[in-house]
């Protein structure tokens, strides 16, 4: 990996953070250019090879599939393991499996990077304070454009250069290998996303029997020959039946609460 | 919109330049002490400057009450932002509307919008395209699968943070009243949308979850592939199905933490490749 290719990944490991504005907020960033889908395809561009950058892309992302942070509370960093794990794995003549294996260790490693900014930047919440309390609307502002700079430091620093000085000790390891350790590996990282889409169903399953939803989308796939495209305009209309035949004087109901409500304009009574 | 009436003190250009504002810098301060109480206060600062621009001490006041605590999920959350600027339109044109009112009307509805939010935008929607797109791109490397995620994705999100943060301005408190009275419209909702979420995570999980039995009965010149003359017959892919199973058993009803079971994977699979079943 060149030192070039090594700066332009730190860059988009920093825009895929979460603490980053500037493409369309939280949306554009944290949830789109920092999934690992989206990483994988980012990094393939960077190091010349769209293939194998998205399927290990595709890969690690089946492993973070389930992973909502509610409050700020992250279980993983994903941001290390798409913006280091892909790029190490793929410098290192590596494939999809090897990214997932190196991504697990490396999510765990990168919470404390995301634990130390997210404690360090209440420094900036500070300084809006001070603003607040002089009157000051521009030290408020200073202080939000400021918060950015940590961020962009240790995300964007530490992804660079963990995957330029990290290269040749993956190539290494990869390299050396015997065939067993190989092996393991493949298998291992193929299992490993059985993780991803239990916590997803953890959160997901309202009710108990919600389950055979589950299988009834993997049997579907696993037996026949449908895209999951399809599969998904077939799961529309199956929820769309269910809920439609759940009770329609529920759904009268609903509009005339939504006029109602929009023709008192401003009142502030309760 | 609704606000057009003559007695409005902010402008259509002004609602809309708060818009934007939220929408790129809602997250961008978060630490654990505020949370995103800071860039709040970032995104509503020059609508208090407008409002409160012959009254220095509340603007002071207003710029203080809006740097507290603050979280919800960003991008749901878009129509609290919109109800705030509302109520502080109100107040600044002399209406009953107290300080604690705008500061308890936010509290009040970070927690439910964090709640749905996180369930449903990030939990559900999110994953359902995310699965749609690994489905494209998993064998084959096609691009066009992160592609069709990022279009799809960043286009709904932002047209819906711009539709609520207009809506929760137009309608101000009643913007809240609405989204919970309708309690059976967001619970069908909700419902359809993890239904469907399900079948589409699962057929997805299908493809990516993989686990193939290597090892082979040999028996004089018979040979039997565990895999191919067992497990596919049964049907193909049953066993990562098994697996998978028992990983959300373990992890949701007998409360394994991921480490936990990551490392468990971890030591099944080196165990299986060590005795060559795998």
């Amino acid at each position: 990996m060149t030192l070039f290719q090594a700066i332009l990944i730190g860059l988009f490991a920093y825009l895929g953070s979460k603490r980053t504005p500037w493409f369309f907020g939280v949306a554009g960033g944290w949830n789109m250019i920092g999934r690992p889908l989206v990483a994988g395809l980012i990094i393939g561009i960077i190091l010349g090879d769209v293939r194998s950058g998205v399927i290990a892309g595709a890969m690690v992302q089946a492993l973070f599939i389930g992973q909502i942070t509610p409050g700020g509370a992250m279980p993983a960093d994903v941001n290390w393991a798409a913006y280091i794990g892909i790029p190490l794995a793929l410098a290192a003549g590596g494939t999809g499996e090897q990214a997932v294996a190196l991504a697990v260790p490396l999510s765990m490693l990168g919470l404390g990077l995301f634990n130390f900014i997210m404690t360090i930047n209440a420094y900036f919440a500070h300084m809006g304070d001070k603003a607040a309390a002089k009157g000051d609307g521009a030290g408020i502002h200073k202080a939000t454009y400021l918060a950015a700079v940590p961020s962009f430091i240790l995300r964007g620093g530490s992804a660079m250069l963990i995957c330029y000085l990290g290269t040749p000790l993956a190539e290494f390891l990869i390299n050396s290998m015997p065939e067993i350790v190989l092996h393991f590996f493949e298998v291992a990282g193929k299992l490993l996303p059985a993780l991803g889409f239990a916590m997803l169903l953890k959160q997901s399953l309202a009710k108990q029997w919600m389950i055979v939803l589950f299988l009834l989308g993997w049997v579907m796939i696993g037996a026949t020959s449908m895209s999951v495209t399809a599969l998904a305009v077939f799961a529309t209309a199956v929820a769309l039946v269910f809920v439609m035949a759940q009770g329609e004087t529920k759904v009268v109901a609903a509009p005339a609460a939504n006029t109602s409500a929009e023709e008192e304009d401003d009142c502030y009574e309760e | 919109m609704k606000n057009k009436n003559e007695n409005s003190l902010l402008t259509k250009k002004d609602i809309d330049k708060a818009a934007w504002s939220y929408i790129f810098f809602a997250q961008a301060t978060q630490n654990f002490e505020r949370m995103m109480g800071l860039a709040f206060c970032h995104v509503v600062e020059p609508i208090l400057k407008k409002l409160y621009k012959d009254n220095p001490e509340e603007y002071k006041r207003a710029l203080q009450r809006h740097m507290q605590y603050y979280n919800t999920e960003p991008q749901l959350g878009a129509l609290i932002p919109g109800i705030t600027i509302a109520m502080e339109e109100a107040r600044a044109k002399g209406e009953d509307v107290s300080e604690e009112l705008i500061v308890n009307t936010k509290n009040a509805l970070m927690g439910p919008f964090a709640g749905i939010g996180d369930s449903m935008v990030v939990g559900t929607y999110s994953p359902i395209l995310l699965s749609i797109a690994m489905s494209m791109c998993m064998n084959d490397g096609n691009p066009v699968g992160p592609l069709f995620f990022c279009v799809v994705w960043l286009v709904t999100i932002v047209a819906m943070q711009w539709y609520l943060f207009h809506k929760g301005y137009s309608m101000g408190i009643d913007a809240a009243n609405l989204f919970f009275k309708n309690k059976s419209l967001a619970d069908k909702i909700t419902t359809g949308l993890t239904m469907m979420g399900l079948i589409v995570i699962g057929g997805v999980a299908s493809t990516t979850v993989s686990a193939k039995i290597a090892y082979q009965f040999v028996s004089g010149d018979m040979v039997i592939g565990i895999q191919e003359q067992i497990f596919d017959k049964i049907m193909p892919g049953v066993l990562p199905l098994i697996l998978t199973l028992v990983v959300w058993y373990l992890l949701d009803k007998k409360k394994w933490s991921a480490t936990k079971i990551i490392l468990a994977i971890v030591v099944f699979s080196a165990v299986m490749v060590a005795l060559g079943i795998m």
